[in-house]
């Protein structure tokens, strides 16, 4: 499940990065300034790689996070993420309901209750069965392809095979038609932040005919869809029923938005650089900025206001197999962790503009708990003596020759500039190292299956949600070794105490308690050399000349097209 | 330009010109002695690499950090991407590894492969040529059906699907020069067939024959010779194209694997550059050009002075 979460969530990061115009967070792109109250009309243009709404236009098959970024334009959903530049923009806020949810029973009963005056675009009042049907149906097997973890953490979820059939799940209940009552089977602390889902956007029943809704979404948000092509095309136009009266985290600044899919990324950002027509309203939602593509930029002031960054929670590594031999020693993981050259991987991908030298798994944000350790200490460069030092301990005096895998090609960081980087700083300390090449699909296989899991290689990671747990928990927790395929905990760690503090922690519903627990269980587990953390990436995205209003939300890393204005 | 040359070659089947003759015309043509020159240079440094990389004091993957600004994409600090007099041809954005060094040993592979893959053209195309021009009816038909079939292949694209599913255990340059060897021979065994038709109906070759001597004999003994000078134009035409075929497959990022370098890939990975650091650019880029165009010339000179009666590809000096 994290594969496609970490692939979705680095194209939603690529969505979004727009705005904070420079540095300083929400901040307009014309001399003339934002107003919310003035904002409306135009329309907003969305040029991108792949299909933004994740190919299928049903809540119930959508897999993004925080609501996503144009999806969250059409579905309204229980809660959603905060829509503010900065560090608050981490938070989550209630969207359809009053509140963020109300937990009991030691984090395993969430409670909602929905705001007044909600309308679906048809005029019809949105009630709590609406959410219900909404999260039943995306257990329907003819609905693949939402997130993992209603079927996981729902009482009765595991067999539970959807509504179609007459069957509801009863571990969610509506005692009246405001009111929506979640059973866990154990303690979720972090049920708000799932809850900002697709799946808990409401789907009226009657309009529901199963494979063929997505034909014909029914929006709770400020648009609906006048027309959908899969993979090349997406209209959406106003909302009559919606208004920023029953709605606080959406501007919804343009009258319509226009999406245009299959692009090639150096196209779109040749067109977002040159702002002709149209594309003087247009943004990406998924394209970044290239390193030779940078330089351009930078040397160009009027461009480069139109260059936004941002950071999503994610982390480059390299991942060790410690099944594999030599990396069941321990002081080979750390002799490598030491010979590493952060820089020239940093440079490898673009530079310091692009990409943040790690020492920690989890990324250095606040929410996540982030806490500082760098216990194998490279420099910026590499320590080549201490790796031989510890090279020689293990009995690896003469060198060493492994094998480092990676992907064949360059577009998700996992590819030959990072492998040939770690193999020219390996080669200081001595490591020979031969790179193995897989192709796209055969590389996800691969590592993903104890079986077949390469010793040594090159991976990423980025959350659902930004807290410690999604971050961690897949990679370490030992009851998620999936022997069948599917399986990102790569180093096969499974120590009881380290699966105890995991459940420990789920069941504190406060984020500002459970954040510093997440970054000490992260700077404990850190000790044991199990990944090199390589970088955090950094994304810069550019927009057309007339789009306003553009910052960074930190949650995704991206622009907020809800909070975008064209005029 | 290669299909002209081989009408041409083919109906102008003479004996060869004697080797002091064939020099002094070449000698005679500018054009040529520079194109001469330079391949022997590029040549001479391709198989020198090793020592006129260690001349320089660096090596083709050791990576320099601190001479790319790293805040502005990872572009060598410095004019002209970075050259110095440590790095002569500068430094490669996003690595800082030297690009003289990478430049050399992509000239090692490019001709390596482009002679390499030479080597199994000639020795195809020669064995079916003399073949289909020897043999019976029915394998002139044949053979000559196959060599069509080898000339209309869509080369580039078998050539693609081939080197991504072989795996990468095989040696890269020996699979380039296989892959495209494989399906280059049809010109060659095409002129060769043509000379052979019209050689073997010649006087000295009659009186071969009748003297009783063996069919290996006249093809090796009377006929090849008089094939070998048009061969020889033709196989210096080729070697370029051979080339720009290896630099072809690398650029499309199926030719040889990184950290090992060539030309091709080095523009592969340049094209994106183009504005932000032009050296990077111009480097592979001026040496494929200039290497494929004294080659081109050098076998134009040759093929004129092999044959003075044919017009030189340049047009009008004669």
């Amino acid at each position: 499940m994290m594969r496609r979460t970490s692939v979705l969530l680095t194209s939603a990061a690529v969505l979004a990065a727009a705005a904070a115009c420079s540095s300083s967070g929400s901040s307009s792109t014309k001399s003339s300034a934002f107003d919310p109250r003035t904002c409306q009309g135009g329309t907003l243009y969305v040029l991108n790689q792949t299909d933004a709404t994740a190919h299928h236009l049903d809540p119930a098959r959508i897999y993004t996070s925080g609501g996503g970024a144009v999806t969250s334009m059409i579905f309204r959903a229980l809660t959603t993420r905060h829509r503010v530049a900065g560090e608050a923009g981490n938070e989550v806020v209630p969207d359809l309901a009053t509140d963020t949810g109300k937990p009991s029973d030691g984090a395993t009963t969430w409670t909602y209750h929905l705001k007044d005056g909600l309308k679906f675009e048809d005029g019809t009042p949105i009630t709590s069965k609406d959410v219900k049907w909404g999260v039943e149906r995306a257990f329907a097997p003819e609905l693949p392809g939402g997130i993992p973890y209603l079927r996981d953490w729902l009482v009765g979820g595991a067999d539970y095979t959807g509504p179609y059939k007459g069957k509801e799940l009863d571990s969610i209940q509506t005692p009246d038609d405001k009111t929506i009552v979640f059973k866990l089977r154990k303690p979720e602390g972090d049920f708000p932040y799932v809850a900002t889902a697709t799946q808990f956007a409401p789907v009226p029943k009657a309009k529901d005919d199963g494979t063929g809704y997505e034909k014909h979404p029914v929006a709770s948000g400020p648009y609906k869809v006048q027309s959908h092509e899969q993979d090349k095309s997406l209209v959406l136009v106003r909302n009559p029923y919606w208004s920023r009266a029953v709605d606080d985290q959406r501007l919804a600044c343009p009258d319509r938005v226009e999406g245009t899919y299959g692009l090639n990324p150096a196209v779109i950002n040749q067109r977002l650089s040159s702002s002709a027509g149209k594309d003087a309203n247009a943004i990406t939602t998924d394209t970044n900025l290239s390193p030779a593509e940078l330089v351009r930029i930078n040397s160009d002031a009027g461009l480069k206001k139109r260059a936004v960054r941002g950071a999503f929670g994610q982390t480059i590594y390299l991942a060790f197999n410690t099944k594999v031999k030599p990396f069941d020693d321990a002081r080979v993981r750390q002799a490598i962790s030491y010979a590493v050259n952060r820089q020239a991987v940093v440079n490898a991908v673009g530079g310091s503009s692009l990409a943040k030298p790690a020492t920690t798994f989890l990324p250095d944000q606040a929410a996540f708990g982030y806490q500082p350790y760098d216990y194998f200490p490279a420099g910026a460069t590499g320590n080549a003596a201490k790796a031989r030092e510890l090279l020689a301990q293990a009995g690896h005096a003469g060198g060493l020759t492994i094998t480092l895998a990676h992907r064949n090609n360059d577009g998700e960081q996992d590819g030959p500039a990072i492998a040939t980087a770690v193999q020219a700083a390996l080669k200081q300390a001595g490591i020979t190292v031969n790179l193995k090449a897989y192709d796209e699909a055969g590389y996800a296989d691969a590592i993903e299956k104890p079986a077949t899991e390469p010793g040594m290689f090159v991976t990423s990671w980025g959350a659902d949600w930004p807290t410690g747990g999604p971050f961690l928990a897949p990679i370490f927790d030992g009851r998620q070794i999936l022997k069948e395929g599917g399986n990102f905990n790569a180093s096969q760690l499974n120590d009881p105490k380290i699966n105890a503090e995991f459940d420990d922690i789920n069941k504190i519903a406060d984020p500002a308690q459970a954040r510093p627990r997440w970054g000490a269980l992260d700077a404990e587990i850190g000790r044991q050399a199990l990944t090199v953390p390589l970088f955090h990436p950094i994304y810069i995205r550019l927009m057309g000349k007339n789009v306003k209003n553009a910052y960074v939300e930190e949650w995704r890393g991206m622009y907020d097209p809800a909070m975008l204005s064209v005029r | 330009m290669t299909a002209e040359l081989v009408a041409e070659a083919g109906a102008a089947p003479e004996a060869p010109a004697r080797g002091r003759q064939v020099w002094r015309r070449l000698r005679a043509d500018h054009m040529a002695m520079a194109g001469l020159v330079v391949a022997i240079a590029a040549i001479v440094a391709a198989i020198a690499a090793p020592l006129l990389i260690h001349l320089e004091g660096q090596d083709t993957t050791a990576y320099h950090s601190g001479l790319l600004d790293s805040a502005r994409g990872g572009v060598p600090l410095g004019s002209f991407g970075g050259v110095s007099g440590r790095h002569w041809l500068g430094v490669e954005p996003t690595t800082g590894r030297d690009l003289f060094a990478r430049a050399l040993d992509g000239a090692r592979i490019s001709f390596l492969v482009a002679f390499g893959t030479l080597v199994v053209q000639i020795l195809l195309g020669v064995g079916i040529g003399l073949a289909a021009g020897l043999g019976g009816k029915v394998a002139d038909a044949v053979l000559g059906r196959l060599t069509d079939l080898a000339i209309s292949f869509p080369q580039l694209i078998f050539a693609i699907a081939l080197l991504a599913i072989v795996p990468g255990t095989f040696p890269r340059p020996m699979l380039l020069m296989l892959v495209i060897g494989l399906f280059g021979w049809g010109g060659t065994a095409r002129l060769v067939r043509g000379q052979v038709l019209s050689l073997k109906t010649r006087d000295y070759v009659a009186a071969a024959r009748l003297s009783g001597a063996s069919r290996t004999r006249i093809a090796l003994r009377e006929i090849l010779p008089g094939v070998s000078a048009p061969l020889v134009t033709y196989a210096a035409l080729l070697l370029p194209s051979n080339m720009i075929s290896e630099a072809g497959l690398s650029f499309l990022g199926v030719g040889v694997r990184p950290p090992a370098s060539s030309w091709g890939q080095m523009l592969s990975t340049a094209t994106t550059w183009f504005q932000a650091d032009p050296t990077y650019v111009l480097v592979p880029g001026l040496l494929l050009l200039v290497n494929v165009l004294a080659f081109t010339v050098l076998a134009d000179g040759l093929r004129t002075a092999l044959d003075p009666k044919a017009r030189s590809l340049r047009g009008g000096r004669r």
